[in-house]
């Protein structure tokens, strides 16, 4: 168990309009999220003095965010990066706290991936010139993320006997998630049918096993648990944290087997060794769904069912709500718009503090109704332990687990 | 300093100061796949590069493979990203498992290194003969003077274990 568990909470979530058409910069979006999670906080600028965020060359720094809010930071990092960010940056921000470098730090992600930075790796990333270890895979066609992970999903369904039926109902699940969220891109409930009879992209994927490029920026706000207390929300405990955990040969994971494996396998005995429980003690999942695989290759590998047995648990019903252990009940990345990770732990967050921003007429009270039927309520009833799994690749993820 | 490679849109760019692709790419050109050794422990690594990633020794030398292997895994693209490539849709990016050095040192490391799957004219082969277990043989697609990307292509040998693929 580690000595900082439960010392740290996350007291202030924050996000812009989910949109493909933003319409504006980086900057703008970025202030706006910032300045959300730090008034859902009950905070203001004079309180927060850290600014964490991460970016692949396609957005704002946090030297241009803070002083658009009257913040002087007394520490910040600029970290590149995609997925998995999210939940390495929670811990970097405590280890700053913990090292006296600052008191109160804000985490951001803010990018135009649809109408500006094509996060699917189409437009300006696509003409960029190839070089370096680059030169091993995209002169053969293989540049974006799907083209990137669809050797693994393969694999796995030889190994496994998964089938695209299977994790067809990841997106069946997060589409009915999404049926409860005001705020997400597509709101509509699709089934099984829909997904593998949507076209293909890169084999095993469908259409629809993909996630939606977005316009959108997110903001997370860390302080000490003394803190937090007097914060204006329900303070949420951090229990765990492993970021950016990889499998051997990061640059070409490949080399080392299996290729169905996934860097879950070497972060779940960090994440549940800090946080002193197991995956049977998690109420609610937020898994990555950069595709549907990526979604149920983590719960597998995280130990919510057995290796190659994921097919099996995503489509059982489980991870809907109403399920035993529900995964991203926001709607995800497939569903509610992609924002590499961090929607997945602001939902969480609303979810342990029991006031996810669904149709239910009292949700900003925390009065919800439990009826998962359409554009009704999300809240989990009394979930008190959530599990993120933040994924960037095969070889390389995060995990954060939290409690009310 | 060599001209950068264009190829389906692409600018493929290896300068002489690439220590890690540049005569990886220029052994490619001479139609020969090698791989770096490593002097001490005596294993193969891929990618090509500085240190041995078993025993951390920096001395190396370059070694020739046969070429021979089988489909460790495989996907079809339907719809490309480059623009380059739509001509090409559908085609198959297939992960090799070299003959050399499978299971190595450990059960579940090997040689594995990625490429199209393609005809004798270098053109895509087509998807119902791509398999989980095929054997293949690697071919030599020349784009410069300094430089060819290895490929490969259906060995004519019977499969290795257990034949699959998608749908079939
Ligand atoms: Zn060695």
């Amino acid at each position: 168990m580690s000595h900082l568990r439960d010392k740290y909470c996350i007291v202030g979530v924050g996000e812009t309009e989910y949109s493909r058409g933003s319409n504006r910069s980086t900057r703008a979006m970025a202030v706006e999220a910032v300045r959300k999670a730090i008034l859902d906080a009950g905070l203001t600028a004079a309180d927060v003095d850290g600014m964490m965020d991460y970016q692949s060359g396609d957005s704002t720094l946090a030297p241009h965010v803070a002083p658009d809010l009257g913040i002087r930071l007394n520490f910040y990092m600029d970290v590149v990066g995609g997925g998995s960010s999210t939940e390495a940056l929670v811990g970097l921000a405590m280890g700053a706290i913990e090292a006296g470098m600052c008191r109160t730090v804000a985490i951001y992600r803010s990018m135009n991936g649809y109408s500006e930075f094509r996060i699917g790796g189409t437009g300006a990333r696509a003409a960029q010139p190839v070089r370096g270890l680059d030169l091993a895979q995209v002169p053969f066609g293989m540049r974006s993320a799907g083209q990137n992970f669809a050797l693994t999903f393969m694999r796995h369904m030889y190994d496994y006997g998964t089938t695209s039926e299977q994790v067809a109902h990841v997106k069946v699940a997060h589409s009915k998630h999404a049926s409860q969220n005001p705020k997400a891109l597509l709101k509509e409930r699709v089934t099984v049918q829909d997904v593998v009879g949507s076209r293909w992209i890169v084999k095993p994927l469908h259409l629809l096993d993909c996630c939606l490029e977005t316009d959108n920026a997110t903001c997370i706000i860390v302080t000490s648990a003394e803190r937090a207390r007097n914060c204006r929300q329900r303070p949420v405990y951090i229990m765990g944290v492993a970021g950016r955990v990889s499998k051997p040969r990061l640059d070409f994971h490949w080399a080392h087997g299996p290729i169905s494996r996934v860097a879950g396998y070497y972060a779940k005995d960090i994440v549940f060794g800090q946080a002193g429980i197991g995956p049977d003690d998690v109420h609610v999942t937020g898994s990555y769904d950069a595709f549907t695989f990526t979604t149920m290759l983590q719960l597998e590998e995280y130990g919510f069912c057995k290796k190659g047995e994921g097919g099996a648990y995503v489509s059982s019903g489980v991870i809907e709500l109403g399920g035993r252990r529900p995964n991203n009940t926001a709607g995800g990345h497939l569903c509610e718009g992609y924002t590499h990770g961090m929607s997945m732990v602001i939902e969480n967050v609303r979810q342990l503090r029991g006031r996810v921003d669904d149709y239910c007429p009292g949700a900003a009270e925390g009065q919800h109704t439990y009826d998962y039927s359409v554009g009704r309520c999300r809240q989990v009833k009394d979930a008190e332990i959530t599990m993120n799994l933040g994924w960037a690749m095969p070889p390389l993820g995060s995990a954060l687990i939290m409690r009310r | 300093m060599p001209q950068p490679v264009s190829y389906r849109g692409m600018t493929l760019l290896v300068p002489d100061n690439d220590s890690e692709w540049a005569e990886y790419f220029a052994h490619a050109r001479a139609h020969t796949l090698m791989m770096r050794a490593c002097t001490a422990c005596g294993l193969m690594r891929y990618p090509p590069t500085h240190a041995c990633p078993w025993c951390m020794d920096l001395g190396w030398r370059w070694q020739e493979v046969s070429g021979r292997g089988t489909i460790h895994s495989y996907e079809i693209v339907a719809h490309a990203i480059q623009p380059g490539f739509k001509e090409l849709t559908p085609y198959p990016v297939v992960l090799v498992e070299l003959d050399e050095q499978r299971g190595r040192p450990t059960p579940d490391e090997a040689l594995r290194i990625i490429a199209n799957l393609v005809k004798d004219d270098l053109s895509p082969e087509a998807e119902a003969r791509v398999a989980i277990g095929a054997r293949v043989k690697v071919v030599f697609q020349d784009l410069a003077d300094h430089f060819a990307l290895p490929q490969f292509t259906l060995g004519g040998e019977p499969p290795v274990g257990r034949v699959w693929r998608l749908g079939g």
